[in-house]
């Protein structure tokens, strides 16, 4: 090898060094894509009641997609997400602070939020959705009662691990309380906030998904179910990659921006 | 003269959950007049930084009488400040921002204490680092940051809370050079809590020598030294006799002499 | 004899300091339980709210029933064996496979993608899919089951693999230690409270896998059997499978939290996982 192809040799690298599991995992997926498609095209005898292979769930997408009935999905669940989703933040972050911030008040909720939080409230859902009924209110019913708790919990640890310095500064300078709860501790709290949603969008997806499963008529999950009982499986496999791609996007989206909003946080880890 | 800060029979004792409880001062007097730099040095959890905290208005004390210019001490306000050892810098504003927090809470308008800030920041050479933020910041700027914050509500008394003890010994010294010519400058009080002969002899009028704890004083002693000072001074003989007077006086206390005598 | 109800009083009062904690919180959730119970009898409740009210005292009552009559415990078998068979698939698949990602950096890379896809999508979206699959016998649960606790228990070992002190393994590697060796004596030693924290996180998983995998296409289990009594209104029988449910799920997260900190007593830092 002469030198100027050496040199293109450590460029590449340097390249692959740096973006290495990026490329592999790039190629994990498109392989296996391939993989799936070449095996039940000239392979596997595919059997369309039980199993679908990539070009038939693009060919299902499309679609969807232009016949509007994947928008119309969304949004419907969409609607019922945010509004629940929307109020656990509401509810949440209030009452997480105020758990941090007064003794007397984490010792009375505590027990008793801690065993709502571990215990399965989708258990729940039947309930809801006969007093509620099968629309928006039962939806939003569930999603705000799984989605509330990491966001009471997670601002109820940012809370107590408040730097008692600053509180004290801010104090010595003439700060009341509402000076502590706005310049301290709502700036303080920020990250677990953020992680307390990437961990609750989890839990709402799965009210939207246990209430549309049951009884409803319309949104995302209603569809993945339809398809399921009609044995529609590409627009079923379709319709569950969508829900994953949405639950990826938020989630990895809020990991990215509890680091940007941590800049002056070394090293602080939470899942 | 009416003395700028008098302390009368101060006590205080904290009770802390399922332990015994602690006296930390116990008619504890003082007296400081305006202008004045005063050091408090003393052992170990004699009370020292308790008492700045009760100057401060953080702590109320169990009896006795606190006042400053004649009016009795009842909480925080901003004619006296506090420059914390561990900084105190909000983490997520930047350093003009954070030079602002005293008047922002006083309700100044924005431009104006934009403009006071600047000017303090530039008092302490930070001009190019007004937009950073304290991670980016080493220890002695950080607490030059925060002696900005303290000077910016145009503060009566400087309270300082051992506020180098942070700080590597080289960075120290600089800091401690550095104190002193902006001090000369704006004149204020100056309590000033250290571990350290050396420093408190350095910088003060006077250094007041506490006993263990309960914390009461010991002595004072006048630092005749004349003013400006500078390091060359600390390498002279009076400065030497000065510091082996407060440290026999301090030696006592430290060797627990007056553990366990009680009162 | 005043000094004498004064010492009194000193008692109480610190009998009530240093268990305000318990009494504070045992007493909250108390009352709440005492409001839902009295709340029929001081209000008369509208028609259409009396049909879904229902008091603790009935609950308790239908559950007597339920288990006099046998009709509970084939329930609580079938879920039972659900919750255990799914979970313990999870264990022998994800701990291995956990092990070997967190060792190989190229495997790690390569299945990377798909672990954080699936972990954050709730497992809960193939539960049709599995229906279509498996039926609604006992299987699809199992897998349903499976499927959410093998995330929680994959990624932790991982993680627990991943963090291992790598001067540690260079120590064991110089006195000539194999990789199965090394395995033994540092990385698994190391990993072995992440395993558990992921245990405790699985077992919710499990537990939430089995509710609703009986919800939708089953003929048994308790989640059948909480279905099953909403839609005839037997809002007790509803609430005796939910307080199951919650007992199990508070029983055997408390049991691994303690396992947790016994086996965490070396670890000088806390990393809570919520």
């Amino acid at each position: 090898m002469n030198s100027a192809e050496r040199q293109r040799a450590m460029v590449f690298k340097r390249f692959y060094a740096e973006y290495q599991r990026l490329i592999l995992g790039m190629v994990s997926v498109v392989g296996m894509m391939i993989l799936w498609e070449l095996a039940f095209t000239y392979v596997i005898p595919l059997n369309p009641f039980f199993f679908t292979k990539p070009s038939l769930i693009a060919e299902a997408f499309k679609q969807q997609i232009v016949s509007g009935s994947l928008w119309h999905d969304v949004a419907i669940s969409s609607k019922a997400f945010l509004l629940g989703f929307g109020l656990a933040v509401v509810v949440g972050i209030p009452i997480g602070v105020f758990m941090g911030w007064r003794r007397r008040a984490e010792y009375t909720l505590d027990p008793f939020l801690t065993a709502l939080y571990a215990s399965p409230l989708v258990a729940l859902a039947p309930l809801l959705i006969i007093i509620f009924g099968v629309g928006l209110t039962g939806k939003v019913a569930l999603i705000f009662l799984l989605s509330v708790f990491p966001f009471i919990f997670n601002v109820f640890a940012g809370v107590k691990c408040t730097d008692r310095l600053l509180v004290n500064v801010v104090r010595s300078f003439g700060g009341r309380e509402k000076d502590i709860y706005f310049k301290v501790i709502l700036p303080s709290i920020m990250p677990y906030i953020v992680a307390g949603a990437r961990i609750a969008i989890g839990r709402g997806i799965v009210g939207i998904l246990v209430t549309e499963f049951y009884a409803a008529s319309e949104g995302i999950g209603f569809a993945i179910s339809r398809f399921g009982d009609t044995y529609r499986l590409p627009d079923m496999f379709a319709a569950i990659m969508v829900l994953m791609i949405v639950a990826v996007g938020l989630t990895e989206g809020l990991r990215k921006l509890e680091t940007l909003l941590a800049p002056w946080k070394v090293g602080q880890e939470a899942r | 003269m009416v003395p700028c800060i008098e302390a009368r029979s101060l006590t205080l004792t904290f009770t802390p959950k399922n332990r015994d409880p602690v006296t930390a001062l116990q008619g504890f007097d003082l007296q400081v007049s305006k202008g004045e730099f005063l050091s408090l040095v003393g052992p170990s959890g004699c009370g020292k930084s308790t008492f700045l905290n009760v100057l401060l208005g953080l702590l109320k004390p169990d009896s006795g009488e606190l006042s400053l210019n004649g009016k009795q001490i009842d909480g925080p306000g901003q004619e006296r400040a506090m420059v914390f050892q561990e900084f105190g810098l909000l983490p997520w504003r930047t350093v003009l921002a954070n030079v602002q927090l005293g008047l922002e809470l006083k309700g100044v308008a924005p431009s104006i204490r934009h403009e006071r800030a600047l000017d303090l920041i530039k008092l302490v050479g930070l001009e190019r680092f007004q937009n950073h933020y304290p991670h980016e910041l080493s220890g002695g700027m950080k607490q030059r940051v925060g002696l900005a914050r303290a000077l910016a509500t145009e503060p009566e008394v400087l309270l300082m809370d051992e506020p180098f003890a942070a700080l590597d010994a080289q960075t120290r010294d600089l800091m401690q050079t550095e104190l002193l010519q902006i001090w000369e400058r704006t004149k204020k009080t100056v309590l000033f809590v250290t571990h350290s002969i050396e420093e408190a002899a350095y910088l003060s009028d006077r250094v007041v020598i506490m006993t263990a704890r309960p914390g009461r004083m010991k002595n004072v002693f006048k630092i005749d030294l004349p003013r400006p000072r500078d390091y060359e001074m600390r390498l002279t003989p009076e400065f030497n006799d000065i510091k082996a007077k407060i440290w026999s006086t301090l030696k006592d206390e430290l060797s627990g002499k007056a553990a366990g005598n009680g009162i | 004899m005043e000094s004498r109800a004064r010492g009194e009083m000193n008692t109480l009062a610190s009998f009530y300091r240093e268990r305000e904690q318990a009494i504070l919180g045992g007493g909250f959730i108390l009352l709440l339980i005492l409001i839902w119970q009295i709340v029929p009898a001081l209000i008369s409740l509208p028609r259409g709210i009396a049909l879904f009210f229902t008091t603790p005292v009935e609950v308790i009552k239908s559950f007597y029933q339920l288990v006099v009559r046998n009709e509970i415990q084939s329930h609580v078998y079938t879920s039972a064996v659900e919750f255990v068979v799914g979970l313990g698939l999870a264990i022998v698949v994800g701990l291995p496979l956990g092990l070997v990602m967190g060792r190989s950096k190229i495997l790690d890379a390569m299945l990377d993608p798909f672990v954080t896809a699936f972990n954050a999508t709730p497992r809960l979206v193939f539960l049709p899919l599995l229906i279509l699959w498996l039926g609604i016998g006992i299987w699809s649960k199992i897998m349903i089951v499976f499927v959410g606790a093998l995330f929680p228990l994959l990624i932790n070992t991982y993680e627990g693999v991943k963090n291992v002190d790598r001067v540690l393994v260079n120590v064991v590697r110089s006195f000539g230690a194999s990789e199965w060796q090394t395995m033994k004596v540092v990385v698994l030693p190391n990993s072995v409270p992440y395993i558990v924290a992921g245990l405790r996180l699985a077992i919710g998983r499990a537990l939430l896998g089995v509710v609703v995998g009986e919800f939708f296409g089953a003929s048994r289990g308790l989640g059948f059997m909480i279905a099953g009594a909403a839609t005839n209104y037997k809002v007790d029988v509803v609430f005796v499978g939910v307080t199951i449910f919650m007992g199990l799920s508070l029983a055997l997260t408390h049991l691994v939290k303690r396992l947790e900190a016994r086996l965490s007593r070396w670890r000088p830092d806390e990393v809570k996982t919520f």
